[in-house]
Protein backbone atom coordinates (compact mmCIF):
# COMPACT_ATOMS: atom_id res chain seq x y z
CA UNK A 1 0.00 0.00 0.00
CA UNK A 2 1.01 3.56 -0.61
CA UNK A 3 2.57 5.37 2.24
CA UNK A 4 2.91 9.00 3.05
CA UNK A 5 6.58 9.02 2.08
CA UNK A 6 5.55 8.63 -1.55
CA UNK A 7 4.18 12.12 -1.45
CA UNK A 8 5.99 14.09 -4.14
CA UNK A 9 6.96 17.03 -2.02
CA UNK A 10 7.06 15.46 1.40
CA UNK A 11 10.44 17.05 1.90
CA UNK A 12 8.91 20.47 1.27
CA UNK A 13 7.57 22.51 4.14
CA UNK A 14 3.82 22.34 4.64
CA UNK A 15 2.11 25.58 3.56
CA UNK A 16 -1.31 24.88 5.04
CA UNK A 17 -1.87 22.48 7.89
CA UNK A 18 -5.38 21.65 9.10
CA UNK A 19 -5.19 20.16 12.56
CA UNK A 20 -8.36 18.52 13.95
CA UNK A 21 -10.48 21.31 12.46
CA UNK A 22 -14.07 21.52 13.69
CA UNK A 23 -16.78 23.73 12.26
CA UNK A 24 -20.38 23.94 13.40
CA UNK A 25 -23.42 25.58 11.84
CA UNK A 26 -25.75 25.67 14.80
CA UNK A 27 -25.93 22.04 15.83
CA UNK A 28 -24.86 20.76 12.41
CA UNK A 29 -21.27 19.50 12.40
CA UNK A 30 -19.82 20.65 9.08
CA UNK A 31 -16.25 19.61 9.86
CA UNK A 32 -15.53 16.98 12.44
CA UNK A 33 -11.85 16.86 13.32
CA UNK A 34 -10.28 17.23 9.89
CA UNK A 35 -6.49 16.83 9.73
CA UNK A 36 -4.73 17.21 6.38
CA UNK A 37 -1.87 19.26 5.05
CA UNK A 38 -0.72 20.84 1.79
CA UNK A 39 2.98 21.00 1.05
CA UNK A 40 4.68 23.66 -1.00
CA UNK A 41 4.14 23.24 -4.73
CA UNK A 42 1.53 20.55 -4.25
CA UNK A 43 -1.96 20.26 -5.66
CA UNK A 44 -4.43 18.85 -3.16
CA UNK A 45 -7.88 17.88 -4.41
CA UNK A 46 -10.81 17.61 -2.02
CA UNK A 47 -13.50 15.24 -3.29
CA UNK A 48 -16.66 13.73 -1.87
CA UNK A 49 -20.43 14.12 -2.01
CA UNK A 50 -22.15 17.51 -1.79
CA UNK A 51 -22.43 18.81 1.75
CA UNK A 52 -19.56 16.67 3.00
CA UNK A 53 -17.50 19.65 4.17
CA UNK A 54 -14.99 20.18 1.34
CA UNK A 55 -16.02 23.74 0.56
CA UNK A 56 -16.31 24.58 4.23
CA UNK A 57 -12.70 23.51 4.80
CA UNK A 58 -11.62 25.69 1.88
CA UNK A 59 -13.50 28.68 3.30
CA UNK A 60 -11.84 28.13 6.67
CA UNK A 61 -8.42 28.35 4.98
CA UNK A 62 -8.66 32.08 4.38
CA UNK A 63 -10.90 32.80 7.36
CA UNK A 64 -14.02 33.49 5.31
CA UNK A 65 -15.46 31.17 7.94
CA UNK A 66 -14.19 31.00 11.52
CA UNK A 67 -13.40 27.56 12.90
CA UNK A 68 -14.90 26.25 16.12
CA UNK A 69 -12.11 23.90 17.10
CA UNK A 70 -8.66 22.70 16.10
CA UNK A 71 -6.15 24.83 14.19
CA UNK A 72 -5.40 26.02 10.69
CA UNK A 73 -1.71 26.84 10.30
CA UNK A 74 -0.40 28.91 7.42
CA UNK A 75 3.39 28.57 7.12
CA UNK A 76 3.32 27.25 10.66
CA UNK A 77 1.43 30.22 12.08
CA UNK A 78 -2.18 29.81 13.30
CA UNK A 79 -4.78 31.80 11.36
CA UNK A 80 -5.32 35.01 13.27
CA UNK A 81 -8.79 35.68 14.65
CA UNK A 82 -8.19 39.43 14.51
CA UNK A 83 -9.79 40.75 11.32
CA UNK A 84 -6.88 43.06 10.45
CA UNK A 85 -4.34 40.25 10.80
CA UNK A 86 -6.57 37.80 8.93
CA UNK A 87 -6.66 40.26 6.04
CA UNK A 88 -2.86 40.08 5.72
CA UNK A 89 -3.03 36.30 5.50
CA UNK A 90 -5.83 36.46 2.91
CA UNK A 91 -3.67 38.67 0.73
CA UNK A 92 -1.25 35.75 0.40
CA UNK A 93 -4.02 33.44 -0.85
CA UNK A 94 -6.04 33.58 -4.02
CA UNK A 95 -9.57 32.24 -4.14
CA UNK A 96 -11.72 31.18 -7.08
CA UNK A 97 -15.45 30.71 -6.58
CA UNK A 98 -17.98 28.41 -8.15
CA UNK A 99 -20.02 31.36 -9.46
CA UNK A 100 -16.94 33.37 -10.52
CA UNK A 101 -18.11 36.44 -8.60
CA UNK A 102 -16.45 38.85 -11.00
CA UNK A 103 -17.36 42.47 -10.29
CA UNK A 104 -20.01 43.26 -12.94
CA UNK A 105 -19.40 47.03 -12.90
CA UNK A 106 -15.77 46.64 -13.96
CA UNK A 107 -14.26 45.29 -17.16
CA UNK A 108 -12.01 42.23 -17.18
CA UNK A 109 -8.82 44.28 -16.89
CA UNK A 110 -10.06 46.29 -13.90
CA UNK A 111 -11.44 43.16 -12.24
CA UNK A 112 -7.89 41.84 -12.22
CA UNK A 113 -6.30 45.18 -11.28
CA UNK A 114 -8.69 46.01 -8.40
CA UNK A 115 -6.80 43.95 -5.80
CA UNK A 116 -3.37 45.50 -6.30
CA UNK A 117 -4.88 49.01 -6.55
CA UNK A 118 -7.18 48.78 -3.53
CA UNK A 119 -5.22 46.51 -1.24
CA UNK A 120 -1.57 47.13 -2.16
CA UNK A 121 -1.99 50.77 -3.16
CA UNK A 122 -0.37 50.13 -6.54
CA UNK A 123 -0.82 52.82 -9.20
CA UNK A 124 -3.58 52.11 -11.73
CA UNK A 125 -1.12 52.10 -14.61
CA UNK A 126 1.15 49.57 -12.98
CA UNK A 127 -1.75 47.41 -11.79
CA UNK A 128 -3.24 47.37 -15.29
CA UNK A 129 0.12 46.31 -16.73
CA UNK A 130 0.22 43.43 -14.30
CA UNK A 131 -3.43 42.61 -15.04
CA UNK A 132 -2.76 42.58 -18.78
CA UNK A 133 0.08 40.08 -18.35
CA UNK A 134 -2.17 37.83 -16.31
CA UNK A 135 -5.00 38.05 -18.84
CA UNK A 136 -2.45 37.01 -21.48
CA UNK A 137 -1.49 34.10 -19.29
CA UNK A 138 -5.11 32.86 -19.09
CA UNK A 139 -5.54 33.50 -22.82
CA UNK A 140 -7.89 36.48 -22.59
CA UNK A 141 -5.78 39.49 -23.54
CA UNK A 142 -8.23 40.26 -26.35
CA UNK A 143 -11.14 40.39 -23.88
CA UNK A 144 -9.48 42.86 -21.47
CA UNK A 145 -12.08 45.55 -22.07
CA UNK A 146 -15.13 43.28 -22.02
CA UNK A 147 -17.43 43.44 -19.05
CA UNK A 148 -18.25 40.14 -17.31
CA UNK A 149 -21.73 40.12 -18.89
CA UNK A 150 -20.01 39.92 -22.29
CA UNK A 151 -17.91 36.86 -21.42
CA UNK A 152 -18.76 33.17 -21.42
CA UNK A 153 -18.70 31.25 -18.14
CA UNK A 154 -15.33 29.73 -18.92
CA UNK A 155 -13.90 33.14 -19.82
CA UNK A 156 -15.30 34.67 -16.63
CA UNK A 157 -13.73 31.95 -14.55
CA UNK A 158 -10.35 32.47 -16.25
CA UNK A 159 -10.59 36.21 -15.47
CA UNK A 160 -11.40 35.24 -11.88
CA UNK A 161 -8.24 33.13 -11.76
CA UNK A 162 -6.23 36.07 -13.10
CA UNK A 163 -7.84 38.31 -10.45
CA UNK A 164 -6.70 35.94 -7.72
CA UNK A 165 -3.18 35.69 -9.22
CA UNK A 166 -2.85 39.48 -9.31
CA UNK A 167 -2.13 39.46 -5.58
CA UNK A 168 0.79 37.06 -6.25
CA UNK A 169 -0.53 34.49 -3.79
CA UNK A 170 1.44 31.63 -2.25
CA UNK A 171 -1.62 29.39 -2.29
CA UNK A 172 -4.60 29.21 -4.63
CA UNK A 173 -7.95 27.98 -3.34
CA UNK A 174 -10.48 26.71 -5.88
CA UNK A 175 -14.08 26.13 -4.77
CA UNK A 176 -15.70 23.89 -7.41
CA UNK A 177 -14.35 26.13 -10.19
CA UNK A 178 -16.03 24.24 -13.03
CA UNK A 179 -19.35 23.24 -11.43
CA UNK A 180 -21.27 26.20 -12.85
CA UNK A 181 -19.81 25.89 -16.35
CA UNK A 182 -21.17 24.54 -19.61
CA UNK A 183 -19.43 21.29 -20.48
CA UNK A 184 -17.67 22.82 -23.49
CA UNK A 185 -15.95 25.52 -21.42
CA UNK A 186 -14.80 23.30 -18.54
CA UNK A 187 -11.67 22.25 -20.41
CA UNK A 188 -10.32 25.78 -20.89
CA UNK A 189 -10.51 26.43 -17.14
CA UNK A 190 -8.96 23.09 -16.21
CA UNK A 191 -6.13 23.77 -18.67
CA UNK A 192 -5.32 27.07 -16.98
CA UNK A 193 -5.34 25.32 -13.61
CA UNK A 194 -3.09 22.57 -14.90
CA UNK A 195 -0.65 25.16 -16.22
CA UNK A 196 -0.56 26.79 -12.79
CA UNK A 197 0.09 23.45 -11.15
CA UNK A 198 2.94 22.77 -13.59
CA UNK A 199 4.47 26.11 -12.64
CA UNK A 200 4.61 24.90 -9.05
CA UNK A 201 1.69 26.82 -7.56
CA UNK A 202 0.43 25.36 -4.30
CA UNK A 203 -3.26 24.62 -4.83
CA UNK A 204 -6.24 23.35 -2.85
CA UNK A 205 -9.03 22.35 -5.21
CA UNK A 206 -12.56 21.30 -4.31
CA UNK A 207 -13.78 19.47 -7.40
CA UNK A 208 -16.10 16.93 -8.93
CA UNK A 209 -13.77 16.56 -11.94
CA UNK A 210 -12.30 13.17 -11.14
CA UNK A 211 -10.17 13.02 -14.29
CA UNK A 212 -8.55 16.30 -13.26
CA UNK A 213 -7.95 15.08 -9.72
CA UNK A 214 -6.55 11.83 -11.05
CA UNK A 215 -4.06 13.48 -13.41
CA UNK A 216 -3.10 16.74 -11.69
CA UNK A 217 -3.43 16.18 -7.93
CA UNK A 218 -0.49 15.13 -5.79
CA UNK A 219 -2.74 14.35 -2.91
CA UNK A 220 -6.44 13.51 -2.82
CA UNK A 221 -8.67 13.80 0.24
CA UNK A 222 -12.06 12.09 0.32
CA UNK A 223 -14.70 13.70 2.51
CA UNK A 224 -17.97 12.39 3.87
CA UNK A 225 -20.18 13.86 6.60
CA UNK A 226 -17.53 16.36 7.68
CA UNK A 227 -14.84 13.75 8.10
CA UNK A 228 -11.85 12.63 6.06
CA UNK A 229 -12.69 9.13 4.90
CA UNK A 230 -9.42 8.52 3.16
CA UNK A 231 -6.46 10.45 1.84
CA UNK A 232 -3.52 9.56 -0.34
CA UNK A 233 -1.92 10.00 -3.74
CA UNK A 234 -4.39 9.78 -6.63
CA UNK A 235 -3.13 6.36 -7.69
CA UNK A 236 -4.19 4.92 -4.36
CA UNK A 237 -7.52 6.76 -4.16
CA UNK A 238 -8.62 6.02 -7.69
CA UNK A 239 -7.14 2.58 -8.23
CA UNK A 240 -7.03 0.97 -4.85
CA UNK A 241 -9.28 2.84 -2.43
CA UNK A 242 -9.19 1.26 0.99
CA UNK A 243 -12.34 2.80 2.39
CA UNK A 244 -15.75 1.40 1.50
CA UNK A 245 -17.14 4.93 1.35
CA UNK A 246 -14.55 5.99 -1.26
CA UNK A 247 -15.46 3.01 -3.46
CA UNK A 248 -19.17 3.88 -3.13
CA UNK A 249 -18.61 7.50 -3.99
CA UNK A 250 -16.39 6.80 -7.01
CA UNK A 251 -18.77 4.07 -8.11
CA UNK A 252 -21.69 6.54 -8.08
CA UNK A 253 -19.69 8.78 -10.38
CA UNK A 254 -19.11 5.85 -12.71
CA UNK A 255 -15.41 5.72 -11.90
CA UNK A 256 -14.06 2.21 -11.95
CA UNK A 257 -10.29 2.47 -11.58
CA UNK B 1 -69.32 83.51 -11.61
CA UNK B 2 -66.94 86.39 -11.68
CA UNK B 3 -63.38 85.21 -12.22
CA UNK B 4 -60.33 87.42 -12.10
CA UNK B 5 -57.23 85.69 -13.41
CA UNK B 6 -55.24 88.90 -13.26
CA UNK B 7 -54.66 88.17 -9.60
CA UNK B 8 -52.25 85.43 -10.61
CA UNK B 9 -50.31 87.62 -13.00
CA UNK B 10 -50.21 90.47 -10.49
CA UNK B 11 -48.51 88.24 -7.96
CA UNK B 12 -46.14 86.55 -10.40
CA UNK B 13 -43.02 87.72 -8.60
CA UNK B 14 -44.11 86.27 -5.25
CA UNK B 15 -45.25 83.04 -6.88
CA UNK B 16 -41.89 82.71 -8.64
CA UNK B 17 -40.05 83.25 -5.36
CA UNK B 18 -42.26 80.61 -3.75
CA UNK B 19 -41.59 78.17 -6.55
CA UNK B 20 -37.84 78.75 -6.24
CA UNK B 21 -38.02 78.14 -2.50
CA UNK B 22 -39.91 74.90 -3.14
CA UNK B 23 -37.11 73.76 -5.45
CA UNK B 24 -34.48 74.89 -2.94
CA UNK B 25 -36.20 72.96 -0.12
CA UNK B 26 -36.33 69.82 -2.28
CA UNK B 27 -32.68 70.06 -3.31
CA UNK B 28 -31.37 70.86 0.18
CA UNK B 29 -33.44 68.08 1.76
CA UNK B 30 -32.00 65.53 -0.68
CA UNK B 31 -28.46 66.88 -0.27
CA UNK B 32 -28.75 66.14 3.44
CA UNK B 33 -30.97 63.07 3.36
CA UNK B 34 -28.90 61.04 0.87
CA UNK B 35 -25.66 60.95 2.92
CA UNK B 36 -27.62 60.61 6.18
CA UNK B 37 -29.59 57.75 4.60
CA UNK B 38 -26.34 56.02 3.59
CA UNK B 39 -24.92 56.39 7.09
CA UNK B 40 -28.15 55.05 8.65
CA UNK B 41 -28.15 52.09 6.23
CA UNK B 42 -24.50 51.27 7.02
CA UNK B 43 -25.25 51.52 10.74
CA UNK B 44 -28.19 49.17 10.29
CA UNK B 45 -26.01 46.67 8.42
CA UNK B 46 -23.05 46.93 10.80
CA UNK B 47 -22.20 44.24 13.29
CA UNK B 48 -22.70 46.61 16.22
CA UNK B 49 -26.07 45.99 17.82
CA UNK B 50 -26.13 49.46 19.31
CA UNK B 51 -25.63 51.15 15.93
CA UNK B 52 -28.05 48.82 14.16
CA UNK B 53 -30.66 49.28 16.88
CA UNK B 54 -30.32 53.07 16.91
CA UNK B 55 -30.68 53.19 13.14
CA UNK B 56 -33.69 50.92 13.14
CA UNK B 57 -35.39 52.89 15.90
CA UNK B 58 -34.84 56.13 13.97
CA UNK B 59 -36.17 54.72 10.73
CA UNK B 60 -39.24 53.09 12.26
CA UNK B 61 -40.02 56.25 14.23
CA UNK B 62 -39.93 58.74 11.39
CA UNK B 63 -41.28 56.43 8.71
CA UNK B 64 -44.46 55.88 10.67
CA UNK B 65 -45.24 59.45 11.69
CA UNK B 66 -47.22 61.77 9.42
CA UNK B 67 -44.84 64.33 7.97
CA UNK B 68 -47.11 67.21 8.95
CA UNK B 69 -46.87 66.12 12.56
CA UNK B 70 -43.07 66.17 12.37
CA UNK B 71 -43.25 69.65 10.88
CA UNK B 72 -45.43 70.89 13.74
CA UNK B 73 -43.25 69.09 16.26
CA UNK B 74 -40.07 70.68 14.91
CA UNK B 75 -41.73 74.10 15.05
CA UNK B 76 -43.46 73.99 18.44
CA UNK B 77 -41.87 71.24 20.52
CA UNK B 78 -38.21 71.17 19.45
CA UNK B 79 -37.49 74.72 20.68
CA UNK B 80 -39.01 73.94 24.09
CA UNK B 81 -37.66 70.44 24.48
CA UNK B 82 -34.19 70.79 22.97
CA UNK B 83 -33.75 74.55 23.23
CA UNK B 84 -32.99 74.72 19.54
CA UNK B 85 -34.68 77.48 17.64
CA UNK B 86 -34.33 77.94 13.90
CA UNK B 87 -35.98 80.11 11.32
CA UNK B 88 -39.18 78.72 9.86
CA UNK B 89 -37.28 77.73 6.69
CA UNK B 90 -34.60 75.78 8.57
CA UNK B 91 -37.21 74.20 10.83
CA UNK B 92 -39.13 73.01 7.77
CA UNK B 93 -35.92 71.73 6.25
CA UNK B 94 -35.07 69.80 9.44
CA UNK B 95 -38.52 68.18 9.48
CA UNK B 96 -38.26 67.16 5.82
CA UNK B 97 -34.73 65.78 6.35
CA UNK B 98 -35.82 63.73 9.37
CA UNK B 99 -38.57 62.14 7.31
CA UNK B 100 -36.77 61.62 4.00
CA UNK B 101 -33.57 60.31 5.66
CA UNK B 102 -35.64 57.48 7.13
CA UNK B 103 -37.00 56.56 3.70
CA UNK B 104 -33.58 56.86 2.07
CA UNK B 105 -32.06 54.63 4.75
CA UNK B 106 -34.49 51.88 3.80
CA UNK B 107 -33.81 52.44 0.11
CA UNK B 108 -30.05 52.13 0.58
CA UNK B 109 -30.39 49.14 2.88
CA UNK B 110 -32.51 47.30 0.32
CA UNK B 111 -30.07 48.25 -2.44
CA UNK B 112 -27.04 47.01 -0.52
CA UNK B 113 -28.83 43.82 0.54
CA UNK B 114 -29.75 43.10 -3.06
CA UNK B 115 -26.07 42.58 -3.94
CA UNK B 116 -25.10 38.91 -3.60
CA UNK B 117 -23.06 37.95 -0.55
CA UNK B 118 -20.55 36.29 -2.89
CA UNK B 119 -19.53 39.72 -4.19
CA UNK B 120 -18.43 40.83 -0.73
CA UNK B 121 -16.69 37.50 -0.19
CA UNK B 122 -14.81 37.82 -3.47
CA UNK B 123 -13.63 41.29 -2.46
CA UNK B 124 -12.59 40.09 0.98
CA UNK B 125 -10.82 37.07 -0.49
CA UNK B 126 -8.71 39.47 -2.59
CA UNK B 127 -7.62 41.03 0.71
CA UNK B 128 -9.96 44.02 1.00
CA UNK B 129 -11.37 45.16 4.31
CA UNK B 130 -15.15 45.07 4.77
CA UNK B 131 -15.26 48.82 4.29
CA UNK B 132 -13.21 48.63 1.06
CA UNK B 133 -15.49 45.84 -0.21
CA UNK B 134 -18.49 48.02 0.54
CA UNK B 135 -16.97 51.10 -1.12
CA UNK B 136 -15.39 49.46 -4.18
CA UNK B 137 -17.73 46.58 -4.91
CA UNK B 138 -21.11 46.72 -3.18
CA UNK B 139 -22.09 50.39 -3.21
CA UNK B 140 -21.20 51.01 -6.88
CA UNK B 141 -23.48 48.12 -7.83
CA UNK B 142 -26.21 49.08 -5.35
CA UNK B 143 -26.41 52.59 -6.89
CA UNK B 144 -28.04 51.27 -10.04
CA UNK B 145 -30.83 49.72 -8.00
CA UNK B 146 -31.13 52.63 -5.60
CA UNK B 147 -31.26 55.47 -8.12
CA UNK B 148 -34.76 54.78 -9.53
CA UNK B 149 -36.20 54.58 -6.00
CA UNK B 150 -34.43 57.79 -4.98
CA UNK B 151 -35.90 59.45 -8.06
CA UNK B 152 -39.43 58.49 -6.99
CA UNK B 153 -38.72 59.76 -3.49
CA UNK B 154 -37.56 63.02 -5.06
CA UNK B 155 -40.87 63.54 -6.84
CA UNK B 156 -42.87 62.77 -3.68
CA UNK B 157 -40.65 65.10 -1.72
CA UNK B 158 -41.15 67.90 -4.24
CA UNK B 159 -44.89 67.81 -3.54
CA UNK B 160 -44.52 67.16 0.19
CA UNK B 161 -42.54 70.35 0.68
CA UNK B 162 -45.96 72.06 0.52
CA UNK B 163 -46.60 70.73 4.03
CA UNK B 164 -44.10 73.14 5.55
CA UNK B 165 -46.48 75.95 4.53
CA UNK B 166 -48.24 75.29 7.85
CA UNK B 167 -45.35 76.88 9.70
CA UNK B 168 -45.26 79.85 7.31
CA UNK B 169 -42.25 78.91 5.22
CA UNK B 170 -42.66 81.07 2.13
CA UNK B 171 -42.61 78.32 -0.44
CA UNK B 172 -45.06 77.98 -3.32
CA UNK B 173 -48.03 76.59 -1.37
CA UNK B 174 -47.71 79.14 1.39
CA UNK B 175 -47.40 82.06 -1.01
CA UNK B 176 -50.40 80.91 -3.04
CA UNK B 177 -52.52 80.34 0.05
CA UNK B 178 -51.56 83.74 1.45
CA UNK B 179 -52.63 85.48 -1.74
CA UNK B 180 -55.84 83.49 -1.64
CA UNK B 181 -56.72 84.64 1.90
CA UNK B 182 -55.91 88.27 1.28
CA UNK B 183 -57.70 88.48 -2.06
CA UNK B 184 -60.48 85.91 -1.50
CA UNK B 185 -59.70 84.59 -5.01
CA UNK B 186 -59.91 80.96 -3.93
CA UNK B 187 -60.62 79.25 -7.23
CA UNK B 188 -58.07 81.25 -9.18
CA UNK B 189 -55.25 80.80 -6.70
CA UNK B 190 -55.83 77.09 -6.08
CA UNK B 191 -55.99 76.51 -9.82
CA UNK B 192 -52.82 78.50 -10.39
CA UNK B 193 -51.10 76.58 -7.61
CA UNK B 194 -52.15 73.27 -9.16
CA UNK B 195 -50.96 74.32 -12.61
CA UNK B 196 -47.57 75.50 -11.33
CA UNK B 197 -46.98 72.35 -9.26
CA UNK B 198 -48.04 70.16 -12.17
CA UNK B 199 -45.90 71.97 -14.73
CA UNK B 200 -42.88 71.64 -12.45
CA UNK B 201 -43.64 68.09 -11.34
CA UNK B 202 -44.43 66.53 -14.71
CA UNK B 203 -40.94 66.88 -16.25
CA UNK B 204 -39.46 65.48 -13.05
CA UNK B 205 -41.78 62.47 -13.19
CA UNK B 206 -40.79 61.91 -16.83
CA UNK B 207 -37.14 62.12 -15.84
CA UNK B 208 -37.80 59.46 -13.20
CA UNK B 209 -39.37 57.21 -15.84
CA UNK B 210 -36.28 57.68 -17.99
CA UNK B 211 -33.94 56.92 -15.08
CA UNK B 212 -35.91 53.79 -14.24
CA UNK B 213 -35.60 52.55 -17.80
CA UNK B 214 -31.98 53.53 -18.11
CA UNK B 215 -30.89 51.83 -14.89
CA UNK B 216 -33.14 48.82 -15.08
CA UNK B 217 -31.14 45.89 -13.73
CA UNK B 218 -30.93 43.02 -16.14
CA UNK B 219 -29.60 39.77 -14.77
Amino acid sequence: MTTRSERKSASQAPVVVYDKVRKLYGSFVALDGVSVQVNKGEVMCLIGPSGSGKSTLLRCTNALEAIDGGRVLIDGVPLPTDEREARKVRQRMGMVFQNFELFPHKNALDNVAIGPVTVLGMSETKARERAMKLLEKVGLADKAHNFPSGLSGGQQQRVAIARALAMEPEVMLFDEPTSALDPETIGEVLNVMKKLADEGMTMVVVTHEMAFARSVADWVVVFDHGKVVEQGPPRQIFEAPTAERTRDFLGHLGWHG
Amino acid sequence: MNLDWNIVWDHRAELLDGALLTVLLTVLTMVVAVPVGIVLALMRLSKSRVLAGASQAYVEFFRNLPLILVVYWAFYVMPVLLHIQFSAFTTGLVALCLNVSAYNAETFRAGINSIRKGQTEAAIAVGMSRWQAMKKVVIPQAWRRVLPVLASTWVSLFKDTSLVSVIAVGELAHVALQIRSSSFRVLEMLTAMAVIYWLMGYPQAKLVDWIQKRFEVKE
